[in-house]
């Protein structure tokens, strides 16, 4: 009998919802992390009377308790729905372009079209026939892929087979004259970690589609209260956990797994291994050379590893009034040029594309009273931070932050005015924290050959299992689904043998 | 056909698969990568540092600065005001404590701490009578956040330090007298005595050659016929020897009866909270006498204190649970033992735990039954996980 049914490497959001569906089922589940607390991105740190949320802006999927999105099912199905909070948000985003633009969007297709149509009155046609397109595209692949239809054919499903790869820009050219409008309707594309002229509108249409209908989310105590619950469910299901213990190994023979061995050297056999680390990290670090199976290192080299973010933290000691924040959402854009913006994702220099999201305004009790916190992210990849000397590297955090808070005092005057608490993190932090390449919060990028529809998530090694951002898409909705995914799969496999 | 054939059907497909193709032949080979994301991490956040001690400097009668020189070679940046918690083997135990880096962060060649004797101290005894020069220390990478934040803290900074709480401020100072930084800093160090003043020649030396940097010296227990400011940091004396307090920063270290005091004196002054930083500065002396211990649970009380499938401790409730396990051979990871870093998250079980306020647990944490352990002290009898 080996020690464990399952060993769990990482309490990511994978992690965690894989995790319990094993321990749910009954299995004997054991969950290492690294880090001290659980939820990988999904976390929270205090800076003085500051809690700050890390990584959850828009959760997407949820849907309300009478109109349940695919989200909410599966948190449900976790048994962790009544011992969370859930916020609705009332808006879809405010884009503002400084001294030039301002707009936001409602939650509801509807006011969408009609308040686009306001601004940009030469499109009027345009935007109807776009989120005709969008929709009607979405519908299609939720039918044929979501709903898993056996008959689904080009015939059946014209418009996805038809536009799934087109890329974003080409639609969004096909529709529209000003740039404007085109960077208003296709700002989620940050969300995604791919610029316009390389998205899949298959991926951005479902993205859009799910926020508008199922609306964004927040959770009170922010996504670390989701990680906990998710933890505590797990615990009590019988599952265990170490935490401060990464994995080092993941022992393989007749490419098959045997055990894990954890950093303080204990050998632990089991047949089955859910890694919610990095695919990469995972073979190239856990599981050597020598067991890696013919044809791995070439798969992976057509992908290249994804962004990270920077992010400043700031803690305000006023209401998000007092300095003009009205919106949860607040995109601002320096540019509507995407390609351009994109490209800085790759530099030092300031971003084209921020995102500053204040929580307490669809949550006044997110931060004590009185007080209110504000995320300013832009995404980034690693690879100008790793050139920096490490000497010069708190000096150029802070000069970087410099400008993203100056972005925020153009749009918000009086904000720097009012920081209490602020806190700074880079690529190369999410890099310590996360332990993935790049610090990459969404995997590999995630262009349309890296989507599964090309590459198989499953591995040649029997018993090895993934969860998580690197085998599928990024975000919080993709993730906590992979986990169970992957959980099912083990199940499957195990009734099998038996 | 299969679900992967009817896939092929989708315009553009074949494109992409011919992409992939390529890419395989000419793409990257992640192979060389290994150790890469290790490597990162260690430049800036090793989990341990091997260092030794290079050099002894006797500075007071009771305070010695060790100059900790790196066995591997490379010591992580860190930011003037930040701390490295040093682990030892004391008596058959393994501890550990944090200790201010006192020099500039622009010397990439050692860290310094400086250890005072603290009476009845464990570690900090060990470090003065027994550590020499040439033997070797085990700390953590550089960690706090009570250090200079260029993004709000503005050019105008005011350092209250008390006693041994001098240490970050000494980093903070050599830095920007040193980088000759667009900073002005005015110290005003309360010492019991004349002979506690640590870097006392030091800072006079720096104070005449740098305009930016002025100091005071408050001197509490004043031997007779001494000149200069006599008694604690209060408001008057801040007004006295600062003038215009608007638009400046303050920040604070020493013993813990010094924050209660200051605070009060600060808010007295009307500098509001976002202008006043704090450096949690280790646990309280005194437990029983925080606000808020229950008045039924005695200082010498003693618990039982199960531990998830290993074993039971006893754990006295006037000290911290993190002390009781290292005591029973159970030593939990460590970092800032102040409260505030979470390294030491610790889930109870069952029972009841004193936490001080300052201690900053996250909402969800304190929700679903997480204490950090340097800083609980048990007031009952316990179960917890590790
Ligand atoms: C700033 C920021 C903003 C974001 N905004 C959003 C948003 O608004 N909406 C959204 O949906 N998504 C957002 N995301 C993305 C989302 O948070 C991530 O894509 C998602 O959480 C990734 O989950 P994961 O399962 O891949 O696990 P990760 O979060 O990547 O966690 C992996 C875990 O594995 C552990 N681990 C790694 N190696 C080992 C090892 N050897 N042994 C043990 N443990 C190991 C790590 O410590 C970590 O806990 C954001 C992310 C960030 C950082
Ligand atoms: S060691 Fe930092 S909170 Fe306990």
């Amino acid at each position: 009998m080996p020690d464990y049914d399952v060993v769990v490497i990482g309490a990511g959001n994978g992690g965690l919802t894989s995790a319990l569906t094993l321990a749910k089922a009954g299995r004997k589940v054991l969950l290492l992390e690294r880090h001290n607390v659980p939820g990988g991105c999904a976390t929270s740190f205090v800076r003085g009377r500051f809690e700050f949320e890390v990584a959850l802006h828009q959760l997407s999927g949820m849907g309300s308790p009478e109109n349940p999105g695919p989200l909410r099912a599966i948190l449900g199905e976790m048994g962790v729905l009544d011992k969370l909070e859930f916020v609705e948000m009332e808006n879809l985003y405010r884009v503002v372009v400084p001294g030039q633009f301002d707009i936001t969007l409602k939650c509801e297709r509807n006011l969408i079209t009609r308040e686009l149509q306001d601004r940009f009155p030469k499109e009027k046609e345009g935007i109807v026939k776009f989120f005709d397109l969008v929709y009607d595209c979405s519908m299609q692949m939720i039918q044929g892929l979501f709903f898993h239809d056996p008959e689904i054919s080009k015939e059946k499903y014209p418009l996805y087979f038809k536009y799934a790869l087109k890329n974003t820009q080409d639609i969004l050219d096909g529709f529209f004259d000003d740039p404007l409008l085109k960077a208003v309707l296709s700002i989620y594309w940050s969300y995604l970690g791919v610029p316009p002229s390389s998205l899949p509108f298959g991926e951005f249409a479902i993205m859009l589609f799910a926020y508008i209908e199922f609306k964004p989310y927040h959770l009170k105590g922010g996504s670390q209260a989701l990680s906990n619950a998710l933890l505590d469910e797990y615990l009590r299901g019988g599952g265990e956990v170490r935490f401060n213990c990464a994995a080092k190994r993941i022992i393989v023979a007749d490419s098959r797994v045997k055990g894990v061995i954890t950093e303080d050297g204990d050998t632990i056999s089991t047949d089955y291994v859910v890694s919610n680390a990095s695919t990469l990290l995972t073979y190239i670090e856990l599981i050597g050379r020598e067991h890696i199976p013919a044809g791995q290192m070439e798969q992976f080299k057509s992908s290249t590893i994804g962004p990270a973010a920077f992010t400043v933290y700031a803690g305000l000691d006023c209401e998000p009034g007092e300095v003009g924040i009205q919106e949860t959402t607040n995109f601002i854009s320096t540019t509507t040029d995407m390609d351009g913006a994109f490209g800085k994702w790759k530099t030092l220099e300031q971003q084209g594309v921020s995102l500053l999201t204040c929580y307490d305004v669809s949550d006044p009790d997110f931060s004590p009273p009185g007080t209110c916190q504000a995320a300013i992210v832009a995404l980034q990849y690693a690879e100008p931070w790793y050139s920096v000397p490490p000497q010069q590297y708190y000096d150029t955090k802070y000069r970087y932050a410099d400008g993203l808070l100056n972005l925020a005092e153009r749009v918000f005057p009086g904000f720097r005015g009012h920081i209490e608490e602020v806190e700074a993190s880079t690529p190369l932090t999410h890099l310590r924290y996360l332990g993935h390449p790049g610090g990459a919060i969404y995997g590999f990028d995630q262009y349309a050959k890296d989507s599964t529809l090309f590459l198989s998530p499953r591995s040649a090694i029997k018993g090895l299992y993934f969860a998580g951002a690197w085998v599928g898409s990024g975000g919080f909705q993709p993730t906590l689904t992979s986990g169970r995914t992957s959980g099912r799969a083990i199940l499957k496999s195990m009734r099998k043998q038996q | 056909m299969g679900f992967q054939d009817v896939m092929k059907d989708i315009e553009g497909y074949q494109d992409i698969q011919r992409d992939i193709e390529i890419l395989k032949k000419y793409g990257i080979d992640y192979s060389s990568q290994r150790g890469s994301v290790e490597h990162s991490i260690n430049l800036f956040h090793p989990k341990k540092i091997r260092l030794g001690v290079s050099e002894i400097q006797q500075e007071t009668g009771t305070t010695r600065t060790l100059r900790l020189v790196p066995k591997d070679g490379y010591l992580p940046p860190f930011q003037a005001g930040q701390y490295i918690n040093v682990f030892v083997d004391v008596a058959g135990i393994r501890t550990s404590r944090p200790y201010s880096i006192s020099s500039s962060p622009g010397q990439t060649a050692y860290y310094d701490i400086t250890v005072r004797r603290v009476s009845d101290g464990f570690v900090s005894e060990y470090l003065l009578d027994e550590i020499r020069v040439g033997d070797e220390l085990e700390s953590s990478g550089p960690a706090g956040t009570f250090n200079y934040n260029p993004l709000f803290h503005g050019d105008d900074l005011v350092f209250l330090a008390g006693g041994s709480g001098i240490t970050p401020f000494m980093s903070m100072i050599r830095e920007v007298t040193d980088r000759n930084l667009n900073r002005r800093i005015h110290l005003i160090y309360g010492c019991d005595s004349p002979d506690d003043v640590i870097f006392a020649e030091e800072l006079a030396r720096r104070a005449e050659n740098h305009p930016n940097f002025s100091w005071d010296l408050v001197i509490s227990t004043p031997p007779q016929g001494y000149q200069g400011l006599t008694g604690f940091i209060t408001a008057g004396l801040m007004k006295q020897v600062l003038g215009d307090l608007a638009g400046r920063m303050f920040y604070l270290c020493g013993p813990e009866a010094m924050y209660a005091f200051c605070d009060k004196e600060l808010s007295g002054l009307g500098i509001p909270k976002r202008k006043i930083r704090i450096e949690m500065y280790g646990s309280p002396r005194d437990v029983t006498r925080q606000p808020g211990w229950p008045s039924g649970v005695k200082a010498e009380a003693v618990f039982n204190v199960a531990v998830k499938g290993k074993k039971i401790i006893e754990a006295r409730a006037c000290e911290p649970l993190m002390i009781s396990l290292e005591r029973a051979g159970l030593a939990i990871p460590a970092l800032c033992r102040s409260g505030e870093c979470s390294l030491c998250r610790t889930r109870l079980l069952t029972g009841k735990v004193y936490q001080p306020a300052g201690v900053k647990l996250r909402k969800s944490d304190r929700r679903f039954g997480y204490i950090h352990a340097c800083m609980a002290y048990p007031l009952e009898d316990l179960e917890i996980m590790i």
